[in-house]
């Protein structure tokens, strides 16, 4: 396979080359048959492919350890700012707090209490003064402040984002096992080729030396 | 689809050829799908398992009583009432990414169904598409 032929090739959305279908092994390896060559170069092509999946597995995990984290971050900034629109709308609003209008007021003085994890297995309470700010961790050991509603639409894009580029890889992943599969067929083919060939040639040997000895 | 498998018998019956191979591909990637998919719902069951434990707990629980409710990693000491509105609330959001899940795991099971169908009638024993 020559380079221009490479890059001829399909790709999938994301420049992952298609593997080449063998249909028939006889017109793939051509008038001057070399059938290990064939294999080896099958094979190269196979543990390419292996290498991405394993690349793009690793990527996967670590993107689904990161979504729940997102997620988790942002329902208690959520929760932070319902809290305060909360309070200032109890008083004409009732819509969402009809039935405990006298608890709204109760709670909006107290300051909330939470009980958190300090370490594993280690819980510590913390008392939340009403805050219009939230600390997000931008990894890096930075921490920078943002108002409620400037971290929620922070972590909403990056929720959406971490969300996409799962899904791509996922894509992508699903797009490799094809190939892989196709790479696996076809290195059975030429190898089954082979074996049937060899065969055949050693069959015919047997056959003429056989006539052979049997004129002598 | 199941014109073309039968013509094909016609030759060879055990040659794959590139829309055999297409078909197949696209089985064993369904069949990766639904793999996840499943795991996902057995994890959003056990969710909703805890969250309906927890609705049956909080109806016997003191109404004056501040109520540990988790929000993210931490627990947060709510009132009682607050607490019933965000469970509800909780709840509904799981059931419906649970009812997602489940209508698209029954797409793919449809899909594959074909997919065998077209498949067992071309390879017969020579395939084996089940578990």
């Amino acid at each position: 396979m020559s380079t221009g032929e490479v890059e001829k090739q399909e790709r999938n959305a994301r420049g992952i080359p298609k593997a080449p279908f063998i249909s028939n092994v006889d017109e793939y390896l051509g008038a001057d048959p070399d059938a290990e060559s064939a294999l080896k170069d099958l094979q190269a092509v196979l543990a390419k492919y292996r290498y991405m999946d394993g690349n793009l597995t690793t990527r996967r995990r670590s993107l689904e350890e990161k979504i729940p984290d997102i997620k988790k971050t942002l329902t208690m900034v959520e929760f932070l700012q319902e809290r305060r629109e909360g309070k200032s709308k109890a008083g004409e609003d009732g819509d969402d707090l009809d039935d405990e209008d006298d608890l709204g007021d109760e709670v909006s003085k107290k300051p909330l209490k939470t009980t958190f994890e300090l370490n594993d297995t280690l819980y510590a309470e913390a008392e939340l003064e009403d805050t219009d700010t939230v600390f997000l961790w931008l990894g890096a050991n930075v921490m920078l402040s943002y108002k409620i509603p400037a971290a929620i639409s922070l972590l909403r894009s990056k929720l959406s984002a971490a969300d996409a580029s799962l899904q791509n890889v996922i894509s992508d992943l699903e797009f490799l096992r094809e190939q892989i599969t196709v790479m696996e067929v076809n290195i059975a083919r030429v190898y089954n080729w082979d074996v049937k060939t060899r065969r055949e040639k050693r069959e015919a040997a047997e056959a003429s030396s056989g006539k052979k000895e049997i004129q002598a | 689809m199941r014109m073309l498998a039968q013509e094909d018998e016609n030759d060879d019956g055990a040659e794959v050829n590139w829309e055999d191979q297409q078909r197949i591909n696209s089985f064993s990637k369904l069949n990766a799908r639904l793999k996840a998919l499943e795991e996902r719902i057995t994890g959003l069951k056990q969710e909703k398992e805890a969250l309906d434990d927890l609705s049956t707990e909080l109806e016997l629980a003191d109404e004056d009583q501040l109520v540990m409710y988790r929000v993210g990693e931490a627990f947060l000491h709510i009132p009682h009432p607050r607490a019933l509105k965000r469970l509800e609330r909780d709840q509904a959001e799981l059931d419906k990414d649970l009812a997602t899940l489940v209508a698209s795991s029954e797409d793919i099971e449809k899909e594959m169904k074909e997919l065998k169908v077209t498949l067992y009638s071309k390879f017969g024993r020579a395939i084996n598409l089940d578990e």
